[in-house]
Order: C-alpha cells, then structure tokens, then sequence
C-alpha cells in the first residue's frame, strides 16, 4: 500500500502538500477574519496571468506570478485603505482584468501549451525539485513572518484601529499580511491551481472557525485540516488516479461540513 | 486633580478632505482630571479622541499629549493612552476569549518579536479582578452581554497601565442600569487609579455627576467648565436646535431635551 512513498516525485508531492497545506492554513485564518476572502480569488487570477506572460516571453513564469499578484494586492490594499473603493469592488477589477489579460497572453502564444493549464488546474505530482526549494523558501518566509508578527496580526484582526491606537504599526503590517497572501498563493499554484488554491486557503480556516471561540485554537485546527487535506488529496489522487488539485479540495470540502455538524457554535450534535 | 497640563489643544482645526470636524479649538486638560465631552452628532467629539490618538492630525495648530505633537507620538507614549472606542457589534463567533481580548492591550509595551510573559498574564488577571471579570477568562468574548463586553474593553485599557484613558460612548448600547455601573466603574478607577478621563457621551445626565468638567463641543468648543456651569438652557438649546430644560434636583443637574413634534 505504501510502496507509493518510494516513488521520488511522490515524496516531492508529499513535501509540498504538508508545507502549502500549512502556510495555505494559517494564512487562511487571517483571509477568514479579515474578510478578505474574495482577494484570495482574484490575486490567484492575477498570479495566473503572470505565469501566461511568463510562458508567452519565454521566462521564468513564476517570478513574473509574484510581480502580478503582489502589485494586485498592493494596488488593492492602497485604493481600499484610501477609502477610494471598497476592498470587492477594486478586487472585482482586477479579477476581471488580470484574467483577460492571461486570455490575451495564452492568445498570443502561436502554439498550445499545456503546462500553462497546468498552473489553472494544479498538479502537485508534477512538482520538481527546482519548485519544491521555491515552495519551501517561500513557506518558510511567510510562517517566519506569522511567527514574528504573531501578536501584531492577532490584535489587527481584532481591532485594527485599537491596534494602531495603542502603537501598533497597523497600516504597514496590513500590506505585509497581504503580501504574504500573495506569496502563498503563488508557492500554491503550480500544485493547486489558479481556481483551486483560493479553497486550500477559505476552506480549513472556515472549518476551524466552527469548531473554536478561541483565536490561538483557530490556528491550530486550521493547520491540521490543512495538511491532513492536503496530504490525504494526494494519496487520494494517485489511489484512485483522479486530478490531485480537484481531489484536496473535495477532501478539504468534506472537513468543511463536517466541522460544520460537529461545531460547538450550532450544537446539532456537540 | 493636579495643575499639570496633560492634553493641549492649541487653535487646532482638524478637517476630513473638505469636511471640517473642529474648528480652532483651545482647550487644556490637567492630569488626574475626569472630563465628559458632549455635543450632537457630528459635532466632532470622536474626532477629538482620534486627533488625541494621533490617528488624525490638525490641519491648523497642535494638538500636544505629555508634551508631544500627538500625530509623532512614539509607542512608549501611546502605551500610555488607554482607548475604548464606540464598540461596535461584537460577531457572537468570533474567535476570541477574555483573556486574548484583554492580552491585546500589553502588545505594545511587549515590544516587537517578543511574546507575552507571565507577568504580562499576571496583569490582564489583576485587570479583570479590576472590572470584576475575573470569572470570565476563558469565556468567548461574543457569549458576554453588552455590559460586560464593555468591561472587558475597559480592562484592556487598564492593563496597558495608562495615564490617560480616552473614553468614546461607553455606554452606548447598554440598559439603564449597567450604564450606571459602567459609570460608577470608570469614575472609582479614575480615582483609585489616578488617571486622567476623557469621555465622550450622549448621556449628559449619565455622566453629569461624576465629571470634574464638561467641554460642550459642536465643530468649536461653546463651552467648558463644571457641570452646573456648562449646562444653560440658552447654550444647550443653541446647540442641539431643539428645546432644553435644564432642572435640579437631589444637588444633582438634568438636562431634558425637548424633540420636535408636527402634528
């Protein structure tokens, strides 16, 4: 049964699933608190249109994700926090916009590509071992960043004007959380996909929520159903030969309701 | 009350874009001091806390707290200043017990990178027992009423160990009898705590008692000085646009705000 685990590119999908499940996890609980679940869609639009580019010019195509989903959460962020334009409608822009301009990208190339679907669909049993450093030095950046900042973030996203009230840096660690979100969304996209990474990031901080009044718990929940979803999608995927991106979110999806009928805020069961 | 001057507002005119909130404002607030700012809405009472905070700076003239311009305060100031802003609807689920609200008031004298220590958790018990919460440190912040969700707030003022508690309709929201209380609470930790009280209300009976003197704002300042002093039928009345009897009885000052009635 377990034979599978002696296949290097198995161990590589493994590696990854534990580290995008957990950053994807904790990150999430921010998303969820924050109200910015709809950003997570359309910064993974906008990575995705990087990657096009990047395949279109023929360079890198993850450095150019990371350009178009940073300035997408920094243009966003600015225009929100200047009051200018509520957080979904500037989000709805730039979804719609970034995701024309992948069309345009993909139209422009003369031939098909099919690892460019590759980045909407996800397939973590692709990951190599160039992307597995890149998923591990970014994982590892944006929890380093969780863990110094840990306080900080918990306070603004309690109370973001008390948070600045009492001297706490509120304004610039809101653009550091959305950098970060951006950063997850990138390491996720070659294994989840464009459409599906935004689930590894609602979903398992969604379940937690049902299941806990406290923040610190929240956190904690949410990165067990993360990597146990991540995790299990992939053992699921190549059991049952079924698309591995399509397989987590299922599996995350499943963790999902049944958080939902076991939560101690509704009390069907508890 | 000592005569130290705590809070200085020197002509500060403070505007939104092209909205003017405070109009050349002169006033001075002395350490030790419990002070209520009345005025209708949109008169500029919260704007004055904010521009205390140094979450909005003058446009024209200062606004000074310990001595220093309020927009470049440093963290080791701000710590100084507790504030319980107009509390809003609290989410039922949020994620968030007693003990992690109140925590979140150390966060700045913590320091960055730093993690709260047991001294730190010594002092948010010591908050609690304060405002009488001390039962509740695990319970969800959501589950509590409104009363006591006010308590809590006021203790993660508290345990920041301020000099200057800046206080935004505390009271808003809360039955009649809890309001008193919160009251009652604010004004006997002012005094066994020697803080210095701004507080912002509605409620001018509420409060009428218990403050040393009441700055009557609407965009400038009309009036400041005691309660018996500031609250006039003539000034009140150009104030609020409508009627307004002001009564005695007991020692104590009422005012009764008369509405308009078409019939």
């Amino acid at each position: 049964m377990f034979e599978m685990l002696s296949f290097e590119f198995i161990q590589r999908a493994l590696i990854a699933s534990v580290i995008i499940g957990l950053v994807c996890s904790i990150i999430g609980v921010f998303v969820i608190l924050r109200n910015l679940t709809f950003i997570g869609a359309g910064t993974s639009h906008a990575a995705f249109a990087g990657v096009t580019l990047g395949y279109l010019i023929n360079y890198n195509p993850l450095s150019f994700a990371i350009v178009f989903s940073l300035l997408t959460v920094w243009i966003v962020g600015y225009l929100n926090r200047k009051g200018y334009l509520k957080l979904d409608a500037s989000v709805g822009i730039f979804y719609s916009l970034t995701m024309a301009l992948a069309v345009l990208f993909i139209g422009l190339m003369k031939v098909y590509n099919a690892e460019v679907y590759g980045y909407l669909f996800g397939s973590i049993l692709s990951v190599t071992k160039g992307d597995l450093a890149i998923i591990l030095i970014l994982g590892l950046a944006v929890l380093s960043l969780v863990y110094l900042f840990f306080k900080e973030f918990h306070f603004i996203t309690f109370d973001e004007e008390m948070a600045q009230a009492s001297g706490i840096a509120a304004g610039w660690l809101s653009f550091l959380l959305l950098t970060m979100i951006a950063l997850t969304i990138v390491i996720s996209l070659k294994s989840v996909g464009a459409i599906l990474v935004f689930a590894l990031i609602v979903t398992p901080a969604a379940a937690a929520y049902q299941l806990t009044f406290s923040m610190i718990r929240m956190f904690l929940y949410s990165a067990v159903i993360g990597i146990t979803a991540s995790v299990g999608g992939v053992f699921l995927s190549y059991w049952l030969d079924l698309p591995s991106g399509a397989t987590t979110v299922l599996f995350v999806s499943a963790m999902f309701f049944l958080s939902l009928i076991f939560s101690p805020k509704r009390g069907y069961i508890s | 009350m000592s005569n130290n001057v705590i809070i200085r507002f020197s002509h500060a005119t403070i505007a939104y874009q092209r909205r003017t909130a405070l109009t050349d404002i002169n006033l001075e607030i002395f350490q030790g001091e419990f002070v209520g700012i009345i005025g209708p809405n949109g008169s500029g009472k919260t704007t004055m806390l904010k521009s205390i905070l140094g979450l909005i700076r003058p446009t024209h003239g200062s606004v000074q707290i310990f001595d220093c311009a309020c927009h470049k305060l440093r963290c080791r100031h701000k710590a100084k200043i507790g504030y319980i802003p107009q509390k809003g609807q609290i989410d039922p689920n949020f994620p968030v017990t007693v003990m992690e609200t109140v925590m979140m008031g150390r966060y700045s004298s913590i320091g960055l990178f730093r993690r709260p220590s047991n001294d730190d958790r010594e002092l948010v018990k010591h908050a609690l027992r304060e405002v009488e919460m001390d039962g509740y440190t695990d319970a969800p912040l959501g589950h509590l009423s409104g009363g006591q969700q006010q308590r809590v707030l006021i203790a993660r003022a508290l345990v920041q160990q301020p000099e200057v508690l800046l206080m935004d309709e505390p009271t808003t929201g809360i039955d009649t009898p809890t309001q008193h209380s919160i009251i009652r609470l604010i004004s006997n930790l002012q005094k066994n705590l020697k803080l210095t009280v701004l507080l912002v209300t509605h409620d001018i009976n509420m409060i009428s008692p218990y403050v040393d003197r009441m700055a009557l704002i609407n965009t400038q300042l009309h009036a400041i000085g005691a309660p018996a002093d500031v609250l006039n039928e003539k000034t009140l009345t150009a104030i609020y646009g409508k009627q307004v009897v002001v009564t005695t009885k007991g020692g104590g000052t009422y005012v009764i705000v008369g509405d308009y009635h078409y019939v």
